[in-house]
Order: structure tokens, then sequence, then C-alpha cells
């Protein structure tokens, strides 16, 4: 277990240094450059020069790869001229609003999809699973900004019962202090969630249901309930945890269209508006954050995995 | 009641019991997609308190359906849409559904076909066997707990304290049926349904496992339904046999009777389809008989006799009269049944084991050809796979043995048939030998010709003169692809000839193999098995090779239709002259088609001799354990049986003991066992320190002849 734990780490670091490289390298190869982004069309060529000299920008790319990396290690992902603040102090700012909302909405979410997704298998090719299906479907084509905009004009235009806009605390505290306007975000991004979650349990439910452990279970006269619940439940949630593993980076990420649509300061606005500004330190930043996120969550997910299904054995030690 | 009491069926008076069980004129009808299939149509049956009743039939006769209708198990779409299921006199489609479950849970236990999946993955050996305690009878977890183990304990469980805690994946097959056992037998019930209970297991552990269940029937006084496909199986264990064709029962008899002197059409038929009937018959590698064509399609009407489009005495009355039972003792459905044989009672034929084996047949003195090169010659052949246990590093953790030092030879004409249980290497030298795999040492010759020798193009002409024919066609056969195409792959990957010549080569190879040229322009899935094995043969004929490696080519076959591809495959050896490796874990059906055999144990050939040599006078212990398993026909013939009984595990192929591989469960194993016994003898060699009897004087005789 400690082995397989190491050996995964180990995997996960080469993952993300790979990430870092094509991040900076892509980032770099960029036309424009930091330098006219960040001084601005009025800026003569030698200020860009000497911007570019005090960046360390007018180095070999490599020599500026060590740096980077050399910075990245004592926890300094560099300095946002743009928002005049370091890249540190700019994600942690954001970073833990956006895991509120993204939290609150994957929680609504699965406690909403894993019981839709058992009706559906247990009264398949019956109307409640057409009904589910029809509105799994009709949820998942639609675009979530015009979903969003939907919930906007229904639930505070048409009747005025939630704000538009999402809490706009500087802190976690203040964002939950203002809990109706956490709602319509969070109900936006879970519906499409809930849409994709459900089929998932639904199908994995089904095959599970004509399984032959299923047959015996019944030969042992237990009610449909049981049946149900206590064998083929477990076993058909394990696709569900594969999602959770693929979900976290988004955690981290945020929801750029929601984001943008409530006006939410939270990773994706970040990202999305550094992006716009040509703003490489959060740009890389947050790549490195999601990238670690990604990794990290892959090996949540194997874990939890071998928690729940004792078939799988995480093997590298004598456990 | 008397609960073991046990119907003297020959005695010809009804006995005072009640049945237990009683099915009257029970219909199932399973709605599909495509129609209605009326899986059983009127089907009686009763089953006496301690007795075990014997259901037969092949695949679609509506066996199974018959013990999920019991049960109340159906799959999807299926319902029992007439008639009575009578248990303990009261009528399971009238009583209130909780009631019924109660019934099925407590009173009744089934035990199903394919234990790795029967159970579930992520519970409990422990928590599964008592979770029937626990709901029905409400037992609290502490004392479900013990009594799962007291259960676990009566089926053979060894530790069964620790098993308890096990998962099922880490239990073999064998003892993850006797975990599915031990669960159906937790709450005591009155009637055991087991279907196919030892379909998917080796015959020593099918043994083991009918074993158990004979004694679990006394011990608990239970009566046993015994579902199965395999004659040999209902006549070692039923008290009473049903034979079942197209949804109803046609025949229903004591055990004894039904054998010896077989009423109905289909059922004389279907004995005789046996290759174990063939050998015993006529002593020779005799013809078996095949019934012609398939059984019907039972979502259509049917008129008359089900069986009478197959029948060879069938007249016109048949297609049109429905027969019912006869009633008395011996029933059955048929207008012009067989004989009935004396009433006296007939001495039974005496039990295969002890035959003496007399043939100084062609077959072998066709083996023993000193002049003709071998076909196939493996020499030390040795397959090794790395078994990986690092994680992600993939480290190698160690070596599975799968094939350790096999040799042996294969003539021009000649059918080496290779038995052994499953992990046993068997199929491994299969395909080593088709080139499908290289071997990590030893050498294969083909013709006389070493392959290692051969370069890349050379070494693909080569395989030419070898094709392997797969248990599995539908499996082996890309779906997207007509049955012209399939056939014409092989030439063209090959080269040979134009498209001219190849549409001819396909023609010869459809009427070799008896198909017609309509299913040219058809798709896999438009076949039934048999078909599915012809087309594969074809397909293995199609280079015109000179040598064909069956991996178990006809186990998944029913008997009637394994019989049609069997003689088929005789037939075609006689007409090219084709030497066969046939790779079976069927004694009965290696010993029918081989001229010698060849008994692997964990990668080592422990057995090489003539058929019927090896057959009748095994030298190696395990070669008899593995004869005395196979279920016999001739009633009470496994039972009379005291040969070699080996108990456990098949040992893991990572660590393979040292020496003789087979002395961890050897009953003969003494300290000498530790070094390795060498594959000794003239014509029928032996790898044991403690032979089971000298080599005949006979085998070498025949050996020093050819030599």
């Amino acid at each position: 277990m400690v082995r397989y734990l190491i050996t995964r780490l180990g995997q996960a670091l080469i993952v993300v240094v790979l990430v870092t490289v094509i991040a900076f390298l892509i980032l770099h190869l960029l036309p424009g450059g930091a330098a006219r982004a960040t001084l601005g069309k009025e800026a003569t060529l030698e200020q860009l020069a000497a911007f570019n000299h005090d960046m360390g920008y007018d180095r070999p790319w490599i020599q500026q790869y060590g740096m980077y990396v050399q910075r990245l290690l004592h926890g300094d992902l560099g300095y946002s001229y743009q928002l005049n603040q370091s890249v540190v102090e700019a994600i942690s700012q954001r970073l833990p609003k956006t895991m509120v909302l993204s939290l609150l909405s994957t929680l609504l979410a699965i406690v909403l999809a894993i019981p839709l997704g058992v009706i559906q298998a247990v009264r398949r090719n019956r109307w409640p699973d057409y009904a589910i299906t029809s509105l799994s479907l009709l949820a998942y084509a639609t675009p979530i900004f015009f979903m969003g905009l939907m919930m906007i004009i229904l639930f505070s235009q048409v009747w005025p019962i939630l704000p538009p806009e999402a809490p706009q605390g500087f802190t976690v505290a203040e964002v939950l202090a203002d809990p109706a306007g956490l709602i319509l975000p969070t109900v936006t991004l879970a519906i499409v969630t809930i849409a994709v979650y459900s089929r998932y349990v639904r199908s994995a439910m089904v095959d599970n249901l004509n399984e032959n452990y299923v047959r015996t279970a019944r030969s042992k006269g237990l009610s449909e309930r049981r049946v149900v619940l206590r064998h083929t439940l477990r076993n058909g949630l394990f696709p569900v945890i594969t999602l959770l593993g693929m979900y976290l980076p988004a955690l981290f990420s945020g929801a750029l269209v929601v984001e943008s649509l409530f006006n939410f300061p939270g990773m994706g606005q970040l990202f999305w508006q550094a992006a716009l500004k040509r703003d490489f330190p959060i740009l890389l930043g947050v790549t490195v954050i999601i990238s670690i996120a990604t990794v990290v969550g892959a090996l949540v997910a194997d874990l939890l995995y071998a928690a729940v299904d004792p078939r799988v054995r995480l093997r590298g030690s004598t456990s | 009641m008397s609960e073991s009491t046990v119907r003297k069926s020959s005695a010809g008076q009804p006995a005072a019991v009640q049945p237990l069980l009683e099915l009257r004129d029970l219909d199932t009808d399973i709605a599909l997609r495509r129609g209605t299939v009326h899986a059983l149509d009127g089907v009686s049956l009763e089953v006496m308190p301690g007795e075990t009743l014997g259901v037969v039939g092949e695949s679609g006769s509506g066996k199974t359906m018959t013990a999920l209708s019991i049960m109340g198990l159906l799959p999807p779409g299926g319902r029992v849409s007439g008639g009575q299921i009578l248990f303990e006199g009261r009528d399971l489609r009238s009583l209130p559904a909780d009631e019924v479950r109660r019934t099925r849970g407590v009173r009744m236990g089934m035990v199903f076909q394919d234990p790795l999946t029967s159970l579930n993955p992520t519970m409990r050996i422990g928590v599964q066997v008592a979770e029937p305690l626990r709901v029905h009878e409400r037992v609290g977890r502490a004392e479900a707990r013990d009594r799962a183990i007291e259960i676990l304990r009566r089926v053979g469980m060894p530790r069964p304290e620790r098993i308890v805690d096990n998962y099922p994946h880490e239990l073999s097959g064998g003892m993850r049926q006797r975990v599915a056992i031990a669960m159906a037998l937790v709450c005591s019930p009155r009637l055991l349904i087991a279907d196919e209970p030892t379909t998917a297991l080796d015959v020593t552990t099918q043994r083991q496992i009918l074993e158990l269940i004979d004694d679990l029937r006394e011990e608990f006084g239970m009566a046993v339904i015994l579902v199965t496909h395999d004659l040999g199986v209902i006549a070692g264990r039923a008290d009473r046999v049903a034979v079942m064709y197209a949804g109803r029962v046609v025949e229903t008899a004591a055990t004894e009777q039904l054998f010896r002197s077989p009423r109905h059409r289909y059922t004389e038929a279907l004995l005789e389809a046996l290759p174990e009937s063939a050998i015993r018959e006529s002593g020779a590698h005799a013809r078996l008989y095949s019934i012609p064509g398939l059984p019907p399609d039972l979502s259509r009407p049917l008129t008359g006799c089900r069986f009478a489009p197959r029948c060879r005495h069938v007249t016109d009355e048949c297609r049109t009269t429905d027969v019912t039972l006869s009633t008395g003792e011996h029933q059955h459905a048929c207008l012009h049944p067989v004989p009935a044989a004396p009433a006296a009672p007939v001495t039974l034929p005496a039990p295969v084991r002890v035959e003496p084996a007399p043939e100084p047949a062609a077959t072998t003195a066709k083996a023993g050809q000193p002049a003709a090169t071998p076909v196939l010659s493996v020499r030390e052949l040795v397959k090794n796979y790395a078994a990986h246990g690092g994680g992600l590093l993939r480290r190698t953790a160690g070596q599975v043995s799968a094939v350790a030092g096999v040799s042996f030879e294969v003539g021009p004409g000649e059918t080496f048939g290779l038995v052994g249980e499953s992990g046993c290497g068997k199929s491994t030298v299969g395909r080593l030998a088709v080139g499908l795999e290289r071997p990590t040492a030893g050498q294969i010759m083909l013709d006389g010709v070493d392959i290692a020798s051969l370069t890349g193009r050379e070494r693909r002409r080569m395989h030419r003169q070898v094709q392997l024919m797969f248990q599995d066609s539908y499996a082996a056969m890309n779906p997207r692809m007509r049955v012209d195409a399939i056939l014409a792959e092989p030439l063209e990957i090959q080269k040979v000839g134009d498209g001219t010549a190849r549409r001819a080569r396909i023609a010869t190879l459809l009427d070799q193999v008896g198909l017609s040229r309509r299913v040219l322009e058809r798709y896999p899935h438009e076949f039934s098995g048999g078909q599915l094995q012809r087309i594969g043969l074809a397909r293995s004929l199609a280079l015109q090779p000179r040598l064909i490696v069956g991996d178990e080519p006809v186990s998944a076959l029913d008997v009637s239709i394994q019989a049609q591809v069997l003689n088929l495959m005789r037939d075609l050896q006689r007409e090219l002259g084709l030497a066969y490796v046939f790779i079976s874990h069927d004694l009965s059906v290696v010993d029918y088609m081989a001229d010698r055999i060849g008994v692997m144990y964990l990668g080592k050939l422990v057995e090489v001799g003539p058929a019927r040599d090896v057959v009748r006078a095994a030298r190696h212990p395990y070669t008899q354990a593995l004869i005395d398993a196979v279920p016999s026909i001739t009633p009470n013939a496994t039972a009379a049986r005291d040969g070699v009984t080996i108990r456990g595990e098949l040992p893991s192929a990572v660590n393979p003991p040292t020496g003789c591989r087979f002395r961890t469960r050897c009953p003969l194993a003494q300290e000498i066992c530790e070094t390795e016994p060498p594959l000794a003898g003239d014509g029928h060699q032996v790898a044991c320190h403690f032979p089971l009897r000298p080599e005949s004087s006979e085998a070498s005789a025949r050996a020093g002849a050819a030599a």
C-alpha cells in the first residue's frame, strides 16, 4: 500500500513536471509577449527591452524555465503586474470561493443523481425511466450559459425570488453569508452534472441487476428493495467514483461560464481574465494547480476503488 | 413426515407419501422483442421428499426454465402463464407474494451453474451465507456468523472461521460452489434445486461437489432437483429422471429403468449419440449416431411430437397428433416407443474401468508406423509467463510455469488427444504448436523441420501445415464479416490462387463440412453452435493443412450436435489424411477420438500411450483419478468405483511443487517423489515412481515392433 502510494506519487510528479514544461513553452511561444501586454501600447522598444531584461524574458527559455521551477519549489508562483499581486495571493483569494460553489453543486448532483439512476434501472423501459431519460438528455444538450440565463430570467425576473448575481463577498465567510445568491449558480452547475451522473448510475445498475449474483440474492427470498440496496447499489456506484476523480480538477479550476455569468469572483473568472490580458504568471500558476489536482484526482479515485471493491488490490507491498 | 423416504419406483406401487413438489401442466412464456417464446408447455413433474429427481435435456429444452419457474426467478419478460406449482400442498402461484418469497427463501434453495459469477463480489462470504438467516429468521449478527461458519464446515470448507471473512474472488471455483451450496442450505430447506451445479468445474472437482450434494441430501433429509445436460451426472446421482425436449417432458422413469430401457425415441437417440456408447457398443471407434437437424423454434406454434422432424421412426401420425405422457411408473410421450426391455433384472454392462483392453486396433498400429516422419514433433517444450507483482512498476514477481518440458509426436493421420484439467497447460501446448506463441525453450518440428530455424516468410508458409480450431467459433470469427470473407481470408493472407480459384476452393470446403452454398452470404450470428463449428473447421481446412489442433472443439455443443461434429472430423481425417491434436477436458470424448492420449498435470505430461491402454489401464495415479471422476451413463458406475480419489486443489503454477508436481495431492506420494520421475516406458509411458501397473506386455511389444 505504502509502496503503491510512493510509486503513484512519483508518476504524478512526472506528469506535473511535463505539464509545466508544455504550458511554459506554449505561453512563451505565443506572439505579443508579456512585456507589451503589461506595459501597454505606448511603451517604447527600450522600455520593452528593459522589462524583458528585468523579468529574465531575454534569456534562453531553458534558463527561464529553470528559474521558474526554482521559484515554484519555494512556493512562489510569480507576480502578476496586471493584478498587482502575487499569483499565490490571487489564487488563494479565489480558490476557496470556487471550491464552495463546486462542492455544493457536486453534492447536490450526487444526492439527486444516484436515486434517479437507481429508479431508472429498477423501472427500466417503463415510464419513469423514459421521463428521466428525456429530462437528462434535455439538460445535457442545453448549453450551460443558456441554462443559466433561463434560470436568471425565471427566478429573478419573471418570479423574482432569487438574486441574479452570485455573492460578491471577499472571503468564504462573506460568500456563505449570502446563501440565496449561491442557489442559482449551484443549481445551474448541478443540472448538467446530474444528467451525466444519473446516466452512469443507470447503466451500471442495469448491468449489475442482470448479473448472476443478483439472481442468487433473489433466490434467497430477499425483498426487491434489499436486492437493489444491499446487493446491487454498491457495485453500481463504481463508475461514480471515476467520475468524482475526474471532477476534482473542476473543483479547482472553477466553472468558467457559470462564474462569468453570475459574476462570481472565482478561479474560472481569474483564468479567463488572465487569458484575455496575457497575464502569463497567473495562467501558468492556475495550470500547475489544475494539473496537480487532476493527477491527485486520479489517485484518489484509485484509492477509493480499492476501498470499496475488494477485488482491486493495490499491489506494491506484502499487504 | 418421513423426509428420507425414497420412492422405490421399481416396486410398481405409488408411495404413500405426498409429493413435496408437484408441477401440474406448467406453461412458461418469455416475451422477447421478436415475439413470445413458449419455453415450457404443459410440464408436469413430481418430486418426493428425500428424492433426487434428475432433469436432463439439451440447451433450449426448458430444463433451466423449469427450475427458474419453481423459484420465481424467470428472466425479464418471463412469466408462468398456466398450471400449478404445488409445494408442500400449496400452490405457489396463488399465495401472496411475501409468503412465496419466504417459502422460496427458507423451504427451497438453489445452486446455480457458474460459481464465479453467482456470488456478490463485494460482500464477505459469511455475510452472504448468513443473509437468509438474518432476513427470514431475524437472527442476530454474531449468531448468524457462527451459523455461517457451521454450515461452511458442513459443506467441507477448510478453515471456515477464516473463509467467512474472505471475498469470493479469493476462492477457487470449486470452493465458491461450496459456498453457494452452503448459502442454499443455511435455512435447512426441504428442496434443493441444483442447475448445472458442476458444468463449470473440472471433473475431479465435479465429483467432490456431486458427492457433497448426495451426502447433504441424506443429512438434511431434503429432496434434490438436479438439472443438467450431462447424462452421466444424472445416471450416477438421480433416483428418477425426467427427460425434456423443446419445452416438454418426453419421458420420466426411475434412473436405472430409463438408462437400461429408454422408451422415447429422443432418449434413445441421445444415449446413442454419446461417445461412451459408441465405445461400449462396438468396442472399436465406431461412428456415432448423430441426431440430424436442430430443435424447433419455440416461438412458433407447434403441432404433434416436437421431436418428429429429427426422428428416425417418424410417421405421419407423429406430425399431427399431440402425444401426452403415458401413465404408470415409466412414462413416455411417444407413439412408436422403443419396445420395453424384459422385466427381469438385466445385468448392467460392467463399468468402463473394468473392461479389458483387448484391442490390437489398426489405429494404434498406424500410430506406431516407423517410417513416417511425424507431422508434429515437440521436444522438451517449455513456456513460462512472467507473473507481475509490483503494482504499476510491473516488477516481475515470479514465473508461471505453464508448460514444463513436454515432448510428444503426432504421426500423419493420427489423432493425439491431450487431456487435463483447467490450468494444466494443454491449451498453451496447442497455441505453441500452431505458432501463436513462442516457446521459452524446447523444439517444435513440423514435418521434421525445426520451425525455430526458419525465417519469417518460410515460417509463415510452414504454418499453413498446422491450423487451429477453437471452442467458441463465434468468438473466433469477426462478426462483421460474411462467411465467404471468413473462409477466403486465410487464402488471401497466404496469397493462394486468384479470385476464381479461391471461390472454387471455398465451394469444396463447404461440401466437405456439409454446408450449403447459401451460408456464404450470411453472418456468424445467424448460425447455431454446430454450424459455427463446421464453418470453423472449414476455415481451418482452407489451406489444406496436415494437422489441425482442436482446442476443446466440441465442449460448447449439445450431445446430439457434438456427435455430428465428431463424425465430421473423423470423416475428414479419413478423406484428407489429417492428423489432429485433440485438446479436451472431456476424457470420454478424447477416448473416442484419439489414437494416443497424453495426460497433462500442471504443465507436465504425466502419461502418454495408446488411447485404450491409457483409459482402460491407467498407470499414473492422476490419470486414474481423472478416469474415476468421469461420470458414466452406466447407473451407479461412479459410485461403484473405489479407485484413486484426489482431494484438495490444484497448486499454483507460480511456484509449482518440486519433483513430481502431483505429489502434493497424490495418495501414493513418498519421499522419493521429491525427485522428478522421468517419462518412462516403451509404448505406454508414465512419469511416476509408483506406477499403478506395469506396462502391459502388448503395449511394449507393439512399441518394440514399431521401433
